[in-house]
């Protein structure tokens, strides 16, 4: 036979009492269940297997590899490849459109902060109009309606502003191909052997490295796509399947998968692309 | 006196010695345990952990003080893990199975080995089955518990950061909390006494 249901006081008790567990009741509502349930024995059992289940899930036992993690080396790591991510980041320009408002002294309200930039740009312009007029070295002023005086267009601005993400960008590339070839040089050429396997391989660093660069890589997928290089996408995409092997791979590996690997990379002469590509895109990073 | 939340991120955005490394320390954890209710994998869970942190540190100047710093990252965190989890699906890994999940260790570069004692597998077998319960919570009700319980979010950062009532968070805290106890009882009947005595605060 099911238990009768239990009255809406009971009802009302017992939703409460895993906020009374979290400390997420106020004071009046922490009385009235207190007072519930030292009067009411089927509560105060109910409340005994709530406080005892949800005290046994705790983190230690729900989550075993949480206690091995060497969260000091992972909080150095995390620290590392964010400063890294940042240094690599170029500042977008919003952002820094932000950072030079918010550097402003806070009794400028927003709309004079806008009013100011505005009338910054005209005086620019009237400055940068009258320096060209004279010599007439730009012919692309656009005429002002009623003859007078030019507004110089910003769109040379624009265009070296987006030659200068270019280059941050090739240059960007460039350091990641290099990096992933330094990684690989190494997996072709000088792996490990390993201590406790033997005729075993130790990949441990390059499988850390290889992940690194996956990240890397999806961190900076949009700038890669941006310089719409279609020889760079492709060894990229490449590339970043040897890393996912790599990463895939167990630390102390048979001489198998690391054969495999290494054909794939002759057979693919992906260490010979990443040296033209590198040095086109360096050699291009220079000349803009 | 440690330094409240809000004002550890001030540090991080205006670029304050030391104030990203404390950031990490204080949330990698609180992050780790939800990352592993998304993703069930530990060496997963950790990346995920890590990239967030990293998108945190490059987003800092986006973040507002209108919600609390780790509401900010738990959504940051939750998008990376459905991330993640479609990445795996396109590349068609295996599915997650409890053979994976319970593979911790696996990472030589960052674990240390742990001991093997008759109460650590113990422990472990209560892990187990306090998993397999979470794990069987509705997703939506699964959320809200990790986020209340190893997220120590405050129930009205849940309701902000799930985009739902308050009302909805204690409910599904309220339900949650009965399944798991239903859970234990029917699966290990012993459960009663295994688990922990003491009154907890």
């Amino acid at each position: 036979m099911s238990a009768s249901r239990p009255p809406r006081a009971c009802r009302s008790a017992r939703e409460r009492m895993p906020l009374r567990h979290y400390g997420a009741l106020g004071p009046s509502e922490a009385e009235a269940l207190q007072s519930h349930l030292e009067s009411c024995r089927a509560c105060g059992r109910e409340w005994e297997e709530v406080r005892r289940v949800l005290a046994a899930v705790d983190p230690a036992t729900v989550f075993p590899g949480e206690a091995g993690v060497d969260w000091r080396k992972f909080t150095r790591m995390t620290v590392e490849r964010a400063l890294a991510a940042g240094r690599e980041t170029r500042p977008k320009g919003r952002d820094a459109l932000r950072r030079f408002f918010s550097s402003w002294p806070a009794v400028f309200a927003a709309p004079a902060r806008v009013a100011a930039l505005c009338a910054a740009v005209v005086v620019a312009a009237l400055v940068l109009g009258s320096w060209l007029r004279p010599g007439g070295t730009r012919t692309a002023r656009v005429p002002a309606s009623g003859g007078e005086a030019g507004i110089v267009p910003l769109t040379p601005l624009l265009e070296s502003a987006h030659v200068m993400e270019d280059r941050l960008a090739r240059r960007g590339a460039a350091r990641y191909l290099s990096d992933s070839r330094a990684l690989l040089v190494n997996l072709v050429g000088a792996t490990a052997r390993c201590r406790r396997t033997e005729g075993r391989y130790d990949i441990a660093l390059e499988k850390e490295k290889s992940r690194q660069l996956l990240r890397r890589k999806n961190l900076y997928e949009g700038d890669l796509l941006a310089l719409e290089d279609q020889r760079l996408a492709t060894l990229v995409r490449q590339l970043e399947s040897v890393l996912m092997q790599v990463a895939a791979l167990d630390d102390c590996t048979p001489a198998r998968p690391i054969h495999d690997l290494r054909e794939e990379i002759e057979r693919r002469q992906i260490l010979l692309r990443i040296d033209l590509v590198t040095r086109e895109l360096r050699g291009r990073a220079d000349v803009v | 006196m440690e330094e409240d939340d809000f004002a550890l991120m001030q540090g991080v955005q205006s670029e304050r010695p030391g104030a990203f490394e404390a950031l990490v320390e204080r949330y990698q954890r609180r992050l780790y345990r939800l990352a592993f209710g998304y993703l069930r994998h530990h060496e997963d869970a950790l990346d995920a952990v890590q990239e967030t942190l990293v998108k945190i540190y490059l987003a800092r100047r986006r973040y507002s003080p209108r919600a609390h710093p780790f509401t900010w990252a738990s959504r940051i965190l939750a998008n990376q893990c459905i991330d993640q989890i479609r990445r795996r699906r396109v590349r068609g890994e295996e599915p997650l199975d409890q053979a994976r999940e319970e593979r911790p260790g696996h990472d030589a570069v960052l674990l240390v080995s742990p001991e093997k004692t008759p109460a650590l597998q113990e422990r472990r077998e209560l892990g187990r089955l306090l998993k397999q319960a979470i794990f069987t919570l509705p997703p939506r009700q699964r959320e809200i518990f990790m986020l209340r319980h190893f997220g120590e979010m405050r129930l009205e950062e849940i309701a902000s950061a799930r985009g739902c009532a308050l009302g909805t968070v204690k409910s599904s805290l309220h339900r949650a909390a009965a399944a798991l106890r239903d859970y234990l009882a029917r699966a290990d009947p012993a459960f009663r006494d295994r688990a922990p005595e003491e009154e907890t605060p």
